[in-house]
């Protein structure tokens, strides 16, 4: 496993090389390349903002920023998990003819989009401000809510990245997963809005935790609950070394397959 | 060929390789599902018990028709494909050029490529940065190196494609059939750096179809045949056994 890692590290060069080819074709050239990866959860934000607060009136104070803060990171685990499911049949010819640690492909769409999530943030801490939402000290949790974000987002992008190889519809079963799953978890609602019965359920979904925490640091001010946001790390972390595993094994026959 | 174990770069060990060969392969779940146990395939095996030792520092001739294994073997020691049945040990560093130019991207300068190119090879930014001059006059593309390679004419590509690749340095190389690109003057140059590359003591394979060129730059040869090794040793009897087969039969 060690070894396994030492290598990806020994390839970081091309890691970063990848990440900087995907970042430099969506940010084409201009500063406004850049505002473009913004429009699609721009648009869906001031969709949703209108529906929720005007015509299904949720009654919740400050719904576009409510929405936002959430939007956000599960856009961030959304678009790695959809697009690294395609990373390595994408790199087909690639992998047949050089090698290289493969996970190095859906490391770096994950990798690519983390990027692209920090630079959300310029949007989002102004527009925060605007809003007159109240940023407080519990700031200083994000890197630990990010890091816990980042190993389940690899994991699944891993998982899913060498299973697509085997089974091609596994693309396109993901992009209806995903939808359910955004659905079912709670970021375009808050999570008191659940019937109670039913809530259990909604804790067992890995991602309600972490929005849950991103509402906390940015919306609400306050200081996420820590013995949760440990669980869910440790948890994380057990699935990361997981699905480094199940990676390595899969991922021997994937130069025929692909 | 075999000596004591930390003079040997690679070890092959009864590597077998099999591949399914599909009519129909389903890719579906769907499709799996509704023909399961009905898909036609068949089982070709491109290796058969293939038992090598390679001593570090030498350099080995692969040769045999089409179809014989060779690559299959190249990449199974590269780990690209994995082996049926066996198992392979290697000592060092490898580097594989299957072919050259893996993953330009089209948009990219020369120069930025050179960059992804050996960043894919597994060179990190200091070490690429260290070669980059040496890389830039060996591929004597001049000022196009600052051109978007889909400007590149294909022998400028190959040129490029190879000075990275022969800069890379690793400790083994194995080289497919790449070699006959270029003009003349250009595999000269090959040649040359090849020769370099064996005096600092990197263990070479080197996949070739020109007896001459196996007698002259190795020091072993094997040949295969049908997944199988029809003779082993000193290059020079290998390539004069295979070039009076090839001439006769």
């Amino acid at each position: 496993m060690w070894g396994r890692l030492k290598e990806i590290y020994i390839y970081r060069e091309m890691l970063l090389n990848l990440v900087a080819k995907e970042l430099r074709a969506r940010y084409k050239g201009s500063v406004l390349g850049f505002f473009w990866t913004f429009f699609n959860p721009l648009l869906m934000l001031i969709v949703y903002s209108i529906v929720f607060s005007f015509i299904m009136r949720a009654g919740i104070e400050n719904y576009a920023m409510f929405l936002f803060v959430a939007l956000l990171p599960w856009n961030y685990l959304s678009n790695s998990i959809l697009q690294g499911a395609a990373s390595l049949v994408q790199n087909a010819s690639l992998i047949k003819k050089v090698y290289f640690p493969r996970e190095v492909l859906p490391l770096s769409v994950v990798l690519a989009n983390l990027v692209n999530y920090l630079l959300s943030l310029l949007i989002l801490i102004p527009a925060l401000l605007l809003f007159k939402v109240r940023l407080t000290s519990a700031l200083l949790a994000f890197p630990l809510v990010l890091f816990a974000e980042t190993l389940l987002v690899a994991s699944l992008a891993l998982l899913v990245s060498v299973g697509n190889v085997y089974f091609r519809d596994l693309e396109h079963i993901t992009g209806v997963f995903m939808t359910i799953w955004f659905f079912l978890t709670p970021v375009l609602y808050p999570v008191e809005m659940v019937p109670s019965d039913v809530r259990k359920f909604f804790t067992l979904n890995p991602a309600a935790p972490l929005i849950e925490a991103y509402r906390d640091i940015f919306f609400e001010g306050t200081w996420p609950d820590w013995r949760v946001l440990l669980y869910l790390a440790l948890g994380y972390l057990l699935l990361f070394y997981i699905s480094l595993l199940a990676f390595e094994r899969w991922q021997r026959a994937v130069a025929e397959e692909v | 060929m075999a000596k004591e174990a930390k003079e040997v770069a690679i070890e092959v060990k009864d590597v077998w390789k099999k591949f399914r060969l599909y009519h129909d392969k389903a890719y579906s779940l769907k499709e799996r599902v509704l023909f399961w146990g009905r898909n036609k395939a068949e089982d070709f095996w491109a290796l058969k018990g293939i038992n090598l030792s390679v001593p570090k520092g030498s350099t080995v001739g692969l040769i045999g028709r089409n179809g014989s294994g060779k690559s299959t073997l190249l990449k199974i020691i590269s780990r690209i494909l994995y082996p049926t049945r066996g198992e392979v040990k290697v000592n060092g560093r490898v580097s594989t050029l299957l072919e050259l130019g893996a993953g330009f991207h089209p948009d990219f300068t020369g120069r930025e490529n050179i960059f992804l190119n050996a960043s894919i090879l597994g060179l990190s930014r200091r070490e690429i940065k260290e070669r980059l001059n040496d890389i830039i006059s060996f591929a004597e593309l001049g000022d196009f190196i600052d051109n978007p390679v889909r400007n590149y004419s294909s022998g400028m590509y190959m040129r490029l494609g190879f000075a990275v690749a022969v800069h890379v340095d690793p400790e083994i190389l194995l080289i497919d059939e790449v070699l006959a690109v270029g003009d003349l003057a250009f595999q000269e140059k090959c040649m040359a750096r090849i020769k370099e590359l064996q005096k600092k003591g990197t263990t070479i394979i080197l996949v070739s179809h020109a007896p001459k060129q196996v007698a002259e730059l190795c020091h072993f040869a094997v040949w295969l045949d049908r997944g199988e090794i029809k003779m082993l040793g000193e290059a020079k009897e290998v390539a004069r056994a295979y070039d009076e087969f090839v001439r006769t039969g």
